[in-house]
């Protein structure tokens, strides 16, 4: 860890730093009483209280709209609530300065519809830029991505140039780039978007491998098919407040039926 | 800030935009070029005041008839003169013969009787002595019988202060102009490449890169260019002087009795820091702007 001139006013947010004993036990993520407000009169998320447990794997569903990838926004701190509060590891990260956003990333993997890897980059650079962020050292650095790359399915082709590859290998790139610093959280934010369904498949598969490990992952998305397939906890966005199938969309007890749950 | 790994991507940014910064280097190193030709003229300007300056000296002009003890006795005064090195008495005949050898006018001028060059005293001051010293002596030698006039070379020192100062104002207008040049240039060619860069700059963000991390190599990039350019327009310059030096200094000499100077080590250096400093402010204040990390 460098630059400690940085004015940070949560230190476990310096990489390399950890969770006391007693946050361990706490939720990771915690949504209280949280509205975002795009338009002042309709927000577009209204009273949303969350809790997330450390080593879940949570899907986020909602229509087209909803405000998924605004809740996601609010955790990785591209946006800002307008009320409430975002606990990260008991940290209110809604209250984090400018400065310190970067150090939260640092502990949150984000992987996105359109997979934001760089074209002109080989698969190693792709990867390596959320290690060399931290100043790692090179030798760390190649061993950890190669790792990385391994766990994601793409052993051996740090070399190649990225535009050479399919839509589901650039996603595997992507995924390899958000799990190499091993982050305590993996924001997914329709990770299967752009991508036919038997390599969604795949892709959800990579996120279930890594979610074993004891990664926590959220996992944003409007494809029912692929939620129908598995039996992980459920949130449902919807008018702006979350509503919840602890067990999986197979036993959700709501009026509502998957259709209307799911749009 | 990690420099080693701002030094890569740098590099990296170097490269990919290579096109887009040849084009910036190759008209900065042109303004470069003009205030390196400036201050070449100041360094010379400078250069021939220094030296005549230094070797001061004054001409007393004797009257006709005077009176051969008073110019005996004004010889004495003058070599128990602290501030007085030499003295020289030029005779008409030697004024007429020295005029001859040296005035190269075209005309034949072998005719002019020596009456007409009045006989004088050559007085070569000691080296150090300041111009308001001189004048000093000048007046108080001009109070003496056998004197009838008293050339101290000040209009010709007052001339050529003028122009130095004129010379010196114009490198530093040019000098503003170029600073100028440089961070609107170089603060251009940094948008541009920003924006290319727009992806990289929002995985890097995502990733929980710094604002320094992101905006280091931009910095490092724009210095570059600003050192590039200066050094560019040395190294014309210099060729410049290398081909043409041999030619005007034999003309100079004959004119000024001074030779041509290049750039001095402190100038070269001022430009090239300076060059890559500007390159890093123009750099930085187009980053701060256009990059909102
Ligand atoms: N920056 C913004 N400015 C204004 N309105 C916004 C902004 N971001 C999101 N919205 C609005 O907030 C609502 C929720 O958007 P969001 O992107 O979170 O939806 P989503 O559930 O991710 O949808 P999708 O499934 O299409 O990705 C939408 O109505 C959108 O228009
Ligand atoms: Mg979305």
């Amino acid at each position: 860890m460098q630059g400690t001139k940085v004015v940070r006013p949560f230190p476990f947010f310096r990489a390399g730093a950890r969770a006391s004993q007693p946050q361990l036990s706490k939720p990771i993520l915690v949504l209280e009483d949280v509205y975002k407000f795009f338009r002042p009169d309709q927000p577009t998320l209204r009273g949303v209280d969350l809790s997330v447990e450390r080593g879940e794997f949570v899907f986020i569903t909602g229509s087209s709209g909803a405000g998924k990838s605004t809740l996601l926004k609010l955790v990785y701190r591209e946006l800002r609530v307008d009320e409430g509060r975002v606990l990260f590891c008991g940290r209110d990260i809604a209250r984090l300065t400018d400065k310190s956003i970067p150090f939260l990333r640092r502990n949150l993997g984000i992987v996105f519809q359109d997979f934001r890897i760089i074209d002109h980059w080989t698969v190693f650079e792709n990867v390596a830029v959320a290690l060399e962020i931290v100043s790692m050292p090179q030798r760390l650095i190649r061993s950890r991505v190669a790792e990385a790359l391994e766990r994601v399915g793409l052993a051996g082709q740090g070399p190649e140039q990225t535009s050479n590859l399919s839509g589901g290998e650039k996603q595997r790139v992507a995924v390899a780039r958000a799990i190499v610093p091993e982050p305590a959280l993996i924001l997914a934010d329709e990770p299967t978007g752009n991508l036919d369904p038997h390599l969604a498949i795949d892709i959800l598969t990579l996120f279930e491998e890594i979610n074993s490990t004891g990664t926590t992952v959220l996992f944003a998305t409007h494809d029912h098919s692929l939620i129908s397939k598995r039996d992980h906890r459920l949130i449902s966005i919807d008018e702006g407040r979350v509503s919840e199938a602890q067990q999986g969309l197979k036993h959700w007890q709501g009026s509502s039926g998957i259709h209307t749950l799911v749009g | 800030m990690d420099v080693k790994n701002a030094i890569t991507r740098a590099r990296r940014g170097l490269r990919e935009e290579r096109r887009l910064y040849i084009v910036a280097v190759t008209s900065l190193a042109v303004a470069f070029i003009c205030l390196g030709a400036t201050l070449l003229g100041v360094t010379n300007l400078d250069a021939a005041a220094t030296r005549w300056g230094q070797s001061g000296r004054i001409t007393l002009f004797l009257k006709d008839d005077a009176d051969p003890q008073d110019i005996a006795q004004l010889r004495v005064v003058l070599e128990g003169l602290g501030d007085v090195n030499e003295v020289t008495h030029v005779t008409p005949t030697e004024a007429r013969e020295s005029f001859l050898e040296e005035a190269d006018v075209g005309a034949d001028l072998s005719g002019l009787p020596s009456e007409v060059f009045p006989a004088s005293l050559e007085v070569t001051l000691v080296q150090g002595v300041t111009r308001e010293r001189s004048e000093s002596i000048a007046t108080r030698l001009a109070q003496f019988r056998a004197v009838s006039d008293v050339e101290s070379y000040g209009i010709w020192f007052q001339k050529l202060d003028q122009l130095l100062w004129g010379a010196r104002m114009l490198a530093l207008g040019l000098a503003l102009l170029v600073m100028f040049c440089v961070v609107a240039v170089i603060g251009n060619t940094i948008r541009l490449a920003v924006a290319r860069r727009r992806q990289e700059i929002e995985v890097m963000k995502l990733c929980g890169a710094t604002n320094g991390f992101v905006r280091g190599p931009f910095v490092l990039e724009g210095m570059f260019q600003g050192f590039a350019s200066a050094l560019l327009a040395v190294l014309a310059l210099l060729a410049g002087y290398l081909a043409l030096h041999e030619s005007v200094d034999s003309t100079l000499a004959a004119l000024t009795g001074s030779r041509v100077v290049f750039l001095g080590a402190w100038t070269l250096v001022a430009l090239l820091a300076g060059g890559a400093a500007i390159g890093a402010i123009g750099s930085a204040v187009s980053v701060r702007r256009y990059l909102s990390v």
